[in-house]
């Protein structure tokens, strides 16, 4: 194992799920706060959200997205797919996708926030998407069954996690042969030091 | 060895941070909004030879 895999894996899991539960719980329940990434419409604008994806879809999912790209820009999703979006959050992203599958499509969002979740199934309740469906679960251990999506999305998650491999292998076990990943995530263009990692607050902000 | 991704590609890169509220403390790193895609191979024979095709040197030091 490399210095830098045993660096992330000496870090207290517990308390840096916490500190996430805490900062998207807040982003859930006051989205204008202000916060270290843009918010809500604007930043959907910002990545290229269509507007006609945001149709109909409730005001609390939208105000309350957080994302840091846009699966979507990547490819559109067919008809009657099959997806699973990981860290759905307000559920912005599980209701697009909701759309662009219907009617025969269905869509299951994953998040470990309670609150983001309770928000989530809100909209998806006044939006009548009744093909998706919010699990609370772990990007490392999915509650899907293997091989059940033709397209795995997410957006701003796996820099959280600080098993990406793990992630990852998850991905791949619940998609279908030949199933695609479309992410939007974030980078980093230069090294992150050991110690660096270590601190909970970096992971967050 | 379950069968992993192939053609993985970033598609979009820009700095989605800039103008936040707050100052993000991962800034410093260069932090950037990415899209990228992947696909999971067919099975275990085009699984192996995308293996077989990467052409790459491990540095020994991270």
């Amino acid at each position: 194992m490399s210095d830098s895999l045993q660096t992330e894996a000496s870090l207290d899991l517990g308390r840096l799920r916490q500190a996430i539960q805490e900062e998207y719980t807040a982003v859930a329940r006051d989205p204008g706060r202000g916060y270290h990434f843009h918010t809500g419409r604007p930043l959907a604008r910002m990545l290229g959200y269509h507007d006609d994806w945001l149709e109909g879809l409730p005001e609390g999912s939208i105000a309350s997205f957080a994302g840091t790209g846009n699966p979507f820009r990547i490819g559109q999703l067919q008809l009657g797919e099959q997806v699973v979006d990981i860290g759905s959050g307000a559920g912005i992203d599980s209701l697009i996708a909701a759309k662009m599958v219907s009617p025969d499509g269905q869509v299951i969002g994953v998040d470990m926030t309670p609150a983001m979740l309770e928000m989530a199934r809100k909209s998806a309740s006044e939006a009548g998407a009744g093909h998706v469906e919010f699990r609370e679960g772990l990007a490392e251990s999915l509650p899907v069954p293997d091989g059940w999506a033709d397209v795995v999305i997410s957006n701003g998650v796996l820099n959280l996690l600080p098993d990406k491999l793990a992630a990852l292998q998850e991905m791949a076990r619940v998609l279908k042969p030949t199933g695609r990943l479309q992410i939007g995530d974030i980078l980093v263009q230069q090294a992150v030091p050991a110690d660096a990692k270590q601190q909970i607050d970096l992971w967050t902000g | 060895m379950a069968a992993g991704f192939v053609d993985f590609e970033i598609t979009w890169q820009a700095d989605v941070f800039d103008g936040a509220p707050q100052a993000s403390s991962a800034a410093e790193f260069g932090t950037q909004g990415i899209n990228f895609r992947a696909r999971k191979a067919a099975d275990e024979q085009e699984w192996h030879a995308a293996l077989a095709s990467l052409a790459c040197e491990v540095p020994t030091t991270l």
